[in-house]
């Protein structure tokens, strides 16, 4: 079911009405793009924003407060609020707005619903039903009608409107509890309904999805954090911390920029020691990659597989699917593949298609070339003119599962993450981000997953120098509100 | 004892054999329904498509033997999600041992989901002996089963509440990889081998 915020706007600012009365207006706040924006960013499915100044003197006063948000969000929204008329609805459906809602006047006006189904289709328009004591109620709650919603709705089911919002007067903005047979009522006649008014809980959401209802609006109960947001779309998975090693000759080696290569140890000695304290994943980056030295990792990648019982995952020198399944087969849960998808991009579709999505791991290494990012292959001395976000959202169409996000500019450094580059590729694909490049302390790690919106943080030296614990880092993070697996 | 773990080409085997190994479980690798007969358990394990999956399962001869299974039976991951009625993935038929349908998690979450999620239990099961409630169990997963509440076990939640274990008699299930989970991981492999 679509949980879908409210946002009412008066005179360009975010307010709340109890039962549409006018004079209990409460402003939430000026600005409603921000409202959006938090709305968007903690799960919402999609928005419903109303110009009560528009519903109110029938002509819309807030077109640009709405398109502004229009074009900052990504989630749909839903508009209604002083359209009148064809070319009221042209200003938002021909600007990015994804319905319209027509309330006053589906009412009165029955043929200008049908120009709009033929102009922009069904999907695209919604009919507001405001009922108070069964009677349909008009002009932002103030116009009495007399009609009553039932035959109200036969006639509408005649003009080819297949969605309706059903707002229940008495119960809107009372924290109350949804009213269920009007909704019921509507249902059985074949429509598909979003519930209004009262819904102040998540027991009041689960009766809801019982009888089928497919979005239900909140407005009060979130803006008065009687429920957060949060506690519709419960999510308990927790952000990863990765260990990375770089592999030459089956060895752990340490060092900056591949220079001055020291000797770290045995990685299966190693990975067992890392899986101990609380490692959610490993990494290990074949810097060597010869074919000659290929046999060695193959090698290695079996006792790690016999060895460890978390997820690990292989990179380095990787061209081709035969390179994918030797590691697969011998016991990798995932590969990470850099310089092949960049030069053979459709070598990516083909993998995820034949190996799953799930265990194909895109590695991105951007440097800046001025403001762009621009993805450098070949271990970083080749440049290509491509955007790190432009990649990204290739590589997720093609079908990767997971970008790593790695920086030249920060590599090595210790001066954290770019978070910059990590939020932009984040908000912009729909797979799970790896921050990579840059850790130096523990507040590095919570700024990627704050504000760099990361799903996982990978660090090699952090941990190989003993700079940082996991645990000490996991209980750090703990204790700033990240979900972590203890 | 000996559980048998079946190949039908979906995924390595490698970390569930490795895993077996290191509670010192006698297991053997199978690729026909009747080498079934010589096992006190089986385990479906599986990471991939469900079209494919089906296909190889059907070729194999194991798309009607398994419902009629009588031993203990463990689905771990897309193994799980083959016991449904009907898989959106792909709109492939699947092995209608436990009623439901296998869905795509919906659009706001990142898909696949990848990495720990804490497991909230819903009922007692031999499965989770000695295993505290809301452990983390490694998923990775873009499509989950939504069944009846009445063979749930466990549940989590990944922007909506999906089932992570579910049981229907001598069928187990779990949509996480109890292989990859470290040692609470190897904990239920151990309780499945011992106590079911």
């Amino acid at each position: 079911m679509l949980i879908i915020p409210a946002i009412d706007i008066i005179e360009g600012t975010c307010v709340r009405l109890e039962k549409g009365d006018y004079s209990t207006k409460k402003t939430y706040s000026k600005n409603p793009l921000k409202v959006a924006k938090n709305f968007e960013d903690k799960g919402a499915e999609m928005l419903h924003i109303v110009d009560l100044d528009g519903a109110k003197t029938g002509s819309m006063k807030n077109v640009e407060t709405i398109l502004k948000i229009r074009r900052n969000i990504r989630i749909p929204i839903q508009v209604g609020g002083g359209i009148r008329n064809i070319s009221d609805a042209r200003k938002y459906l021909n600007n990015g707005i994804d319905r319209i809602i027509l309330g006053t006047k589906a009412v009165e006006n029955k043929t200008l619903l049908g120009n709009l189904i033929k102009e922009f289709g069904s999907k695209k328009i919604i009919v507001s039903i405001d009922v108070l004591n069964g009677k349909i109620r008009t002009k932002g709650w103030l116009g009495k009608t007399g009609i009553n919603y039932l035959d109200f709705a036969k006639e509408l089911k005649k003009t080819g409107i297949t969605e309706i919002i059903c707002t229940d007067i008495s119960r809107d903005g009372t924290l109350t509890s949804p009213n269920l047979i009007p909704l019921k009522k509507l249902k059985e006649l074949g429509f598909n309904i979003i519930a209004a008014g009262g819904i102040s809980d998540t027991k009041s959401i689960e009766k809801l999805r019982k009888i089928g209802i497919r979005g239900a609006i909140i407005g009060k109960a979130l803006y008065e954090n009687k429920i957060r947001i949060d506690d519709f779309f419960k999510n308990n998975l927790a952000k990863r911390i990765i260990v990375c090693m770089d592999i030459k000759n089956g060895r752990v080696v340490k060092g900056k920029n591949y220079k001055n290569l020291e000797d770290a140890g045995d990685p299966v000695k190693l990975a067992g020691k890392y899986c101990k304290t609380g490692t959610d994943e490993l990494i290990f980056l074949d810097i060597t990659a010869t074919i000659e030295k290929r046999k060695i990792l193959y090698r290695l990648v079996e006792q790690i597989a016999e060895n460890i019982n978390i997820p690990f995952t292989v990179g380095g020198g990787i061209k081709t699917l035969k390179d994918i399944k030797e590691l697969l087969r011998r016991g990798a849960d995932k590969v990470s593949i850099g310089s092949a998808a960049v030069a053979n991009p459709k070598l990516i579709r083909r993998a995820a298609k034949k190996f799953g999505s799930q265990c194909i791991v895109i590695s991105i290494d951007p440097k800046k070339n001025g403001n762009l990012q621009e993805i450098r292959t070949e271990s970083g001395s080749k440049k290509t003119k491509i955007t790190a976000l432009e990649f990204a959202k290739k590589m997720e169409k093609f079908g990767a599962g997971e970008l790593l996000i790695n920086s030249i500019d920060r590599d090595g450094t210790g001066k954290g993450y770019d978070i910059e580059l990590l939020r932009e590729i984040s908000e912009s694909v729909r797979i799970p981000i790896i921050a990579s490049s840059g850790a130096g302390k523990k507040e590095d790690f919570l700024e990627a997953f704050e504000d760099g919106k990361a799903d996982a943080a990978l660090s090699a030296s952090m941990f190989h120098y003993g700079k940082i614990k996991i645990p000490e880092l996991k209980k750090y993070l703990q204790n700033n509100n990240v979900k972590i697996r203890p | 004892m000996k559980i048998a773990i079946i190949d039908y080409g979906a995924g390595n085997l490698r970390s569930i054999e490795s895993a077996l190994k290191k509670l010192g479980q006698k297991f053997e690798i199978i690729k026909k329904p009747e080498e079934l007969g010589d096992f006190a358990k089986v385990i479906l394990p599986g990471v991939g498509a469900a079209k494919s999956a089906m296909n190889n399962l059907k070729k194999q001869g194991f798309s009607k033997t398994l419902a009629q299974l009588k031993i203990p039976f463990l689905g771990i991951c897309l193994g799980l999600q083959l016991l449904s009625d009907f898989s959106y993935e792909d709109d492939v038929k699947c092995l209608s041992i436990i009623p439901g349908r296998v869905k795509k998690f919906p659009k706001f979450v990142k898909v696949p989901q990848i990495g720990w999620n804490k497991v909230n239990f819903v009922k007692e099961s031999p499965l989770l002996d000695d295993i505290p409630n809301e452990s983390y169990f490694y998923f990775v997963n873009s499509f989950y089963f939504e069944t009846d509440r009445d063979f749930l076990t466990a549940e989590s939640d990944y922007g909506i509440t999906f089932p992570s274990i579910i049981q229907k008699d001598n069928f187990y299930a779990t949509q996480f990889h109890p292989e990859k989970s470290g040692e609470i991981g190897a904990k239920l492999l151990f309780n499945f081998c011992k106590k079911c």
